[in-house]
């Protein structure tokens, strides 16, 4: 375990410097910097190809990097397993394909982690992941197989799935892309209630309303790199970056 | 504004009713069909009086020896005479209980697996399908639990074919998932390991290889110690099944998502935990037809072991049909036996594996 660079200030929970990956020779992320202080809300976007899902994958190493330092909590990313795993339990990681399992019950899916982990006792295991489908307003789906829920439903459980293992950070990767308009909404609403509540979070969306409403900060990536960050008032009205400006015209202008 | 107005729900309309409209959409829908329909009919007319004149009218059922097989049908006193032998080989008749008792234990652990509660249910199958080829072993060799110890040359007949069978999947099931991950493995050295075993036993007939069990596995061993043949077939199969099963597997590892593995490396799951937990339950899932078509071939390829001289079911039959006491030409009435016992525990294995299937089906809604 190392400690945070000296330059980092201590509220910073996510440092990423000169951050370089690569896809055999494919330049995928080229010298991504980013600082993410506790309790702060970002939103990543950018089109297809870019980068944003990378990026977020690397904080949890569901992608490995070949360049630069990321310091998560304070623990720096490098290649020990103990460490992974170590962070991977303060990191709750939310997927556009919700990526539920689908042997198991809802609550099963809930408890495994506080179980399997963090080596909770079930009852106590299945009494948070009960306050957590409450939160999410789906307790009496408890006992059914996530192929009988919905896709919203299904997107509410994994986040209270990544709830229950009480994670300080929390990464959402497109997590409304695959749902009807309909259901955006409701997962939508527990993402934001989960905002105030002052959760570190980072989400790779195309939601803007969501953009404007929660976020600290609004980071645009193309082409594999930071093209402009700002906070969301200034990044809607008045962006400095020619591909910003088209990007937001796109997206908005209908 | 106009309020939304819901229809409501009506029953399908039902094109076709009864008897006639059932044979009309079936049997009849075309002339060709029809002409298909009638002459199937008319040889079924011919043919069945025929089967049945000789499978019961015209057939012999009481007696104990040649001499009673007067009529002109199925003599099915061989059949009856021989039964002994069939099921348990020479197996001696007052141990016999023993291959009984095995053989209710094989059923009891298959129908926990089945009916325990789901708390206890995965642990106490798991334990005691594991623990059932040596308690097994156990009882019908006897000399571990102080029993008249019964040598491998008396065991024989169709309950050997099961024995061996099932003692083979079991242990060869966990094996042949080991080797699918092996092959999957990042690490080149078990990669190739793995590569080449499979290759190897799925590429070899399985002939040869019970020859080269039988014949020159022994020539290996150090001087003076006696593997017994039984075993050295067990071992065979085991290799030669734990090959096949490991594609199976492969195939089922294949078609679980990638997201499957992501997300449960997000919740800080160990390699293991992931594997045990998450990935293999949906592998098996997906394998299960597969799976049951191995099984169903394992348990017949066990026949051949006549080809090395054991006595399970195809070979005692030969024995019996040579006997200088029952020459008159039983071979019809013996293999249809044969095939009927094949077929009955073929079949209700794919009963079983269904059952199963339906019981991990989790996606459909209710």
């Amino acid at each position: 375990m190392t400690a945070t660079n000296s330059a980092a200030d201590s509220q910073d929970v996510i440092v990423i410097e000169n951050l370089n990956k690569w896809y055999g020779n494919f330049h995928v992320l080229r010298d991504i910097n980013l600082r993410v202080k506790k309790g702060e809300r970002i939103v990543i976007c950018g089109p297809s190809g870019s980068g944003k899902s990378t990026t977020i994958r690397c904080i949890n190493r569901l992608e490995e990097f070949q360049e630069g330092s990321l310091v998560v909590d304070g623990v720096e990313m490098i290649e020990d397993v103990k460490n992974i795993e170590k962070i991977r339990r303060d990191v709750g990681m939310v997927f556009q394909h919700f990526n539920l399992f689908p042997h198991l019950t809802i609550l099963e899916n809930l408890t495994l982690g506080p179980i399997w982990v963090q080596k909770k006792p079930k009852a106590e295991a299945e009494e948070i992941a009960m306050k957590y489908l409450e939160r999410v307003k789906i307790p009496d789906q408890a006992d059914k197989y996530p192929g009988q829920l919905s896709g919203g439903q299904q997107q509410r459980v994994a986040i209270a799935r990544s709830l229950c293992m009480n994670p300080n950070i929390m990464l959402f990767d497109e997590p409304t892309s695959a749902l009807d308009p309909e259901m955006i909404k409701e997962v939508l609403d527990v993402m934001v209630e989960l905002a105030e509540e002052g959760m570190t979070m980072l989400c790779v969306t195309h939601e803007m309303g969501f953009a404007k409403k929660v976020a600290d900060r609004v980071i645009f990536m193309d082409a594999g790199q930071i093209v402009e960050e700002n906070e969301p008032n200034e990044f809607f009205n008045n962006p400095q970056n020619e591909r910003t400006k088209l990007f937001l015209s796109q997206i908005l202008g209908h | 504004m106009k309020e939304f107005q819901p229809i409501a729900a009506r029953p399908a309309p039902i094109k076709t009713v009864g008897f006639t409209a059932w044979l009309r959409d079936n049997l009849f829908s075309s002339i060709p069909n029809s002409v298909v329909t009638l002459s199937v009919i008319a040889l079924l007319a011919y043919y069945l009086p025929l089967i049945f004149d000789w499978a019961f009218w015209s057939a012999n059922f009481t007696g104990t020896t040649e001499d009673a097989c007067v009529k002109e049908g199925a003599c099915w006193v061989f059949i009856n005479a021989w039964s002994y032998q069939f099921f348990y080989g020479t197996y001696p008749v007052e141990e016999v209980w023993r291959i009984n008792l095995t053989l209710v234990l094989l059923v009891m652990v298959i129908a926990a697996s089945f009916t325990l509660p789901k708390s206890i249910r995965l642990k106490a199958s798991i334990t005691s399908w594991l623990l059932l080829p040596i308690v097994g072993i156990a009882i019908l060799d006897g000399r571990w639990l102080g029993l008249e110890v019964v040598s491998t040359d008396l065991w024989g007949g169709f309950t050997l074919n099961v024995f061996m069978a099932a003692a083979s999947i079991i242990v060869a099931f966990p094996f042949s998932f080991l080797w699918a991950l092996g092959r999957r493995s990042e690490m080149p050295f078990i990669r190739s390991v793995s590569v080449i075993f499979i290759e190897f036993f799925r590429g070899v007939p399985v002939l040869s290889l019970f020859f080269m069990g039988s014949v020159m596995l022994p020539l290996f061993f150090a001087e003076g110690t006696n593997v017994d043949k039984l075993i050295r077939v067990w071992l065979v199969l085991i290799f030669f099944m734990s090959g096949y099963m490991a594609e199976v597997f492969r195939g089922g590892f294949q078609a679980v998502p990638s997201g499957q593995y992501e997300a449960a490396d997000s919740i800080g799951l160990s390699y293991w935990q992931k594997i045990l937990l998450i990935i293999l339950p949906q592998v098996i899932k997906v394998s299960m037809p597969n799976i049951l078509a191995t099984f169903v071939m394992l348990f017949k390829n066990t026949t051949f072991l006549l080809i090395i001289g054991i006595p399970e079911v195809v070979q005692t039959l030969q024995t019996a049909l040579s006997n200088s006491y029952w020459l008159g030409g039983h071979a019809l009435e013996g293999y249809l036996f044969v095939f009927l016992v094949f077929w009955g525990s073929c079949f209700s294995m794919s009963v079983l594996a269904r059952r199963i299937e339906r019981q991990m089906n989790t996606d459909k809604r209710d």
